[in-house]
């Protein structure tokens, strides 16, 4: 990989998404992530799996740019995104969900994909200040484009609704929606389905296979090893904030080391 | 030279002072998660208890002892029937901070019909004067000192030797851990809040004794004070407290004697300010404290 | 009533609608505790003086000690003390806006309000210290006589126009999707950051906003007071603002607004009228006013944290509940 950002891919080359190289992130003499380096390859769903405290959220904010890492670097369709603030990487295309739910709560379900939109005339001060008749063509096509997530993920009836009296799974769905709005290359979803009703689990599960189908690359912190299985074409194992396996969840079941991590750790 | 050494004594007793009042208002941070705006308030009010008593002839050294008892009682009741009753209702931290406020405001104004808008000050014997070198202290500062040095090693031993010190600390570090544990939080809450309370009622009229004269306005001033030299050792920390209290007297009294007295304050608040913007957590961190946003 | 009296009452109720609209924008809106917002109105109303006001060298004017002094006419003046509020938004901004989670971000501005005031209190030559400024001229006194009944009018209506310009400023920023964006970094600034928004950028920008707006109220202040000093802006007028926020409703300007009239023109004339009729000491009646606004804060805290008039619900048309409700529109 070059060392220069490259913001333009060539039509139709392939090369991973997502490239973390040798990332380190020590907070207190604590290593959370020990030299972690992976790549997500593009147009797939990969697992990130480990037993409790292994790293994975910490890996995770570090890739989106929560937390800034000790050392290393992190590639994004090759360009060096480690020193890029959270907001700069999500508007290159790379988009987070959080472990805990972090809906807009006073904002209605509507408004909380709306305000993802990352093209709006009238999402500025200039903008504001011009007046209505500058951007509510924006803000129209904007609404079509939400609805029509809304009636995809089966939420149409609650669009204004307060997205904080909204239910767990509810919440899940509106924070993948939001990110969704961002038309994002990538997709970081941090345990998605914890906490979810089995009925929405499965209904997660059919949006992000079709998202798959779609071309979106995804990498996905999931505890539930079963979903893992049905979901991930390829999975990495942390444990103690190392790497200590990668490959696809049958030839890791075979791995003694892996299992062993997982029962122990 | 001797101007420094001058100072350098005066940073002595100042730091005893500012010590009695961060300490404390560390503690109900640490242990409570609440950042008591009203401190300065309760602090002059004890202040003014304690004149009232020296104005009816009593020595202000007794006095010390109402004022203790006045702010351990008012900071108690302040706890009981506020604070805890808005926590429990989960109000944010800012809103805590807003209430605290609302009560700064309450308890000056509730005061000032009563005590007046003048300036007063304690009748008290300042003592005869102390050489040491070119260091010059009256015996009321030296007794200053050393009534400070006593309760610093009273907490300390406090924290260190007794089940109360250590129901204390483990609360601090996990109250939901400490319940578990079986430790009485609400009992080990009380106890926090009459012994931080009588801290910052001691403080007040220490402080008081140590200016030329005070008014309900002072209270502002105090408060910066001891949050500064809080902060700056680390919120919740009471170690941290004193050693802020140590560089914030010194600071202080330097800088006075450098440039002007009047901006005391400012210095202090300088340093506050810097502290915020470049450690946060202080100086003896706190592990997960002060953490930002998130 | 005599015209005095009205003129007083309105044009107070103008600068102080002006000066909450501008703390919902950076409160209610963004959600930055700017506990320090007094300061703006402050420096915008020291600006609009020495802009007006001849070198104090002058005759009539030796008895004090300021900086500036430069005898501009109006609406200079008044555009000066915005400019001051958005210029000094800079550097506080700057330092306390970024790093400081949101209770030590208070703090911080809190403990400047104190401290500035005993700054500009100490240092006389700067702005004359505890004394403060006087015979500030008035915006167009050689036009129309500023003793007579015609000028109070013009003055309502220079103050009615500046209010009607911030209310449709505010309510543009409000009502847009960048009010949008504002709202939901108040919500949850992590996640408005994973979107795309930079929460610093938008700070700085309501904070450098807001404090034009109340450098302008403080402009419009000093106009008809013709006096100014520290004694005017001690850190409690700060508090009335947000108790003006917590009981008429933030987040939304008409909440603003009629916190804006229920407490600090309330409470004021409420005052006004217990003094006049003579109940009680004259210092007792401030000073429970003062209890008053406390039990206010902490009542609507307790009992209706949302305020008199809460955030509208907003509700887009096509969509379900609109066919059922009325298109709301806000203010």
């Amino acid at each position: 990989m070059s060392a220069q950002p490259e913001r333009e891919r060539p039509e139709g080359v392939e090369g991973p998404m997502l490239i973390a190289e040798d990332i380190h992130r020590h907070f207190e003499g604590m290593h959370a992530v020990d030299g972690v380096s992976l790549e997500v390859p593009r147009g797939k769903i990969t697992g990130l799996i480990g037993p409790n405290g292994a790293g994975k959220s910490t890996f995770m904010a570090v890739v989106a740019g929560t937390l800034p890492a000790s050392s290393g670097r992190i590639l994004f369709e090759g360009e060096d995104i480690t020193r890029l603030p959270t907001y700069r990487r999500a508007r290159r295309g790379l988009a987070r969900t959080f472990q805990l739910p972090s809906e807009f709560a006073r904002l209605t379900v509507l408004e909380n994909l709306l305000v993802a939109a990352p093209h709006h005339r009238g999402d500025s001060l200039f903008g504001a200040l011009m007046g209505r008749r500058y951007w509510v063509k924006d803000e129209e096509r904007l609404v079509d484009e939400a609805r029509g997530l809304l009636k995809r993920f089966g939420m149409s009836a609650k669009e204004s609704d307060y997205a904080g009296l909204m239910s767990g799974g509810q919440k899940r769905l509106i924070e993948i929606m939001r990110a969704l709005m961002l038309h994002p290359r990538c997709l970081l979803l941090d345990e998605p389905m914890s906490g979810v009703h089995p009925r929405v689990i499965e209904q997660i599960q059919f949006y992000l296979q079709s998202l798959r189908a779609d071309g979106l690359t995804i990498l996905m912190v999931e505890h539930e090893l079963h979903l893992v299985e049905q979901l991930c074409d390829s999975v990495f194992v942390m444990a103690q904030g190392k790497l200590i396996g990668s490959g696809t969840m049958a030839s890791l079941r075979r791995q003694r080391e892996i299992v062993d991590a997982y029962l122990v750790g | 030279m001797s101007i420094f050494a001058a100072a350098f004594g005066f940073g002595l007793v100042s730091m005893s002072v500012i010590a009695l009042a961060a300490v404390g208002f560390t503690m109900q941070f640490g242990i409570t998660n609440m950042i008591n705006l009203a401190y300065g308030q309760v602090m002059i009010s004890s202040a003014y208890v304690a004149y009232y008593i020296n104005r009816a002839g009593v020595t202000i050294w007794v006095g010390m002892i109402a004022g203790a008892v006045f702010g351990a009682v008012f900071s108690f009741l302040l706890n009981r029937l506020v604070y805890a009753p808005f926590q429990r209702k989960g109000t944010s931290h800012l809103g805590m901070v807003i209430v605290s406020l609302a009560v700064s405001l309450m308890l000056a104004n509730l005061l000032l019909p009563i005590v007046g808008y003048f300036s007063v000050s304690y009748q008290e014997h300042a003592g005869s004067l102390v050489r040491l070198g070119d260091i010059v202290l009256t015996n009321n500062q030296i007794a200053i000192i050393v009534l400070s040095l006593a309760v610093m090693l009273g907490i300390h031993a406090l924290l260190r030797y007794t089940r109360l010190g250590k129901a204390m600390r483990a609360t601090a570090a996990n109250p939901m851990l400490a319940r578990n544990c079986g430790i009485p939080t609400q009992r080990v809450i009380d106890m926090v809040w009459l012994i931080t309370g009588a801290l910052c009622g001691l403080a007040g009229v220490v402080a008081a004794l140590n200016s030329d004269s005070f008014v309900i306005a002072s209270g502002a001033g105090f408060l910066i004070t001891a949050l500064a030299a809080a902060v700056l050792g680390g919120a919740g920390q009471p170690y941290g407290a004193m050693i802020g209290a140590v560089i914030i007297g010194l600071v202080t009294e330097l800088s006075a004697a450098a440039w002007s007295p009047e901006y005391k304050e400012v210095v202090a608040f300088g340093i506050l300010v810097l502290v915020m913007v470049l450690r946060p957590q202080g100086l003896l961190a706190k592990r997960g404290a002060l953490a930002a946003a998130g | 009533m005599n015209t005095y009296y009205a003129a007083n009452l309105l044009i107070y109720a103008g600068v102080d609608i002006i000066a909450v609209l501008a703390l919902n924008l950076q409160f209610g809106v963004s959600g930055i505790v700017n506990f320090s917002f007094i300061v703006f109105q402050a420096a915008g109303a020291y600006a609009a003086a020495v802009l007006s006001m001849p070198p104090h060298t002058a005759a009539d004017y030796s008895f004090q000690v300021y900086v500036g002094g430069y005898q501009l006419p109006f609406p200079i003046p008044w555009i000066g003390g915005a400019l001051a509020g958005a210029l000094l938004a800079i550097p506080v901004g700057l330092v306390v806006l970024r790093k400081l989670r949101s209770d030590y971000q208070a703090i911080a501005l809190l403990v400047t309000s104190i401290i500035a005031n005993t700054v500009i209190n100490n240092a006389r030559p700067f702005l004359n210290g505890a004394a403060g400024l006087a015979l500030v001229p008035q915006p167009l006194e050689n036009q129309v006589d500023t003793g007579t009944d015609n000028y109070l009018y013009l003055y309502i209506g220079l103050t009615a126009v500046c209010v009607g310009l911030v209310w449709f400023l505010a309510a543009r920023i409000v009502n847009s999707p960048y009010g949008r964006t504002l709202r939901a970094m108040r919500e949850h600034e992590l996640a408005a950051t994973a979107l795309g928004k930079n929460p610093v950028a938008l700070k700085m920008t309501m904070f450098i906003v807001g404090g034009a707006i109340a450098g302008l109220s403080g402009a419009i202040l000093v106009g008809f007071l013709t006096v100014w000093a520290p004694s005017t802006w001690l850190y409690p007028e700060t508090i009335i603002l947000f108790a003006a926020l917590i009981v008429g409703g933030r987040g939304n300007n008409l909440g603003a607004i009629l916190g804006a009239l229920l407490v600090p023109v309330g409470f004021e004339e409420v005052t006004r009228q217990l003094i006049r009729m003579n109940i009680g000491p004259p210092n007792l009646i401030p000073a429970l006013e003062w209890v008053a606004i406390g039990l206010f804060i902490l009542g609507f805290l307790w009992f209706r944290p949302e305020g008199v008039r809460p955030e509208p619900h907003r509700i887009f048309e096509g969509s379900p509940e609109a066919e059922l409700v009325e298109h709301v529109r806000t203010a």
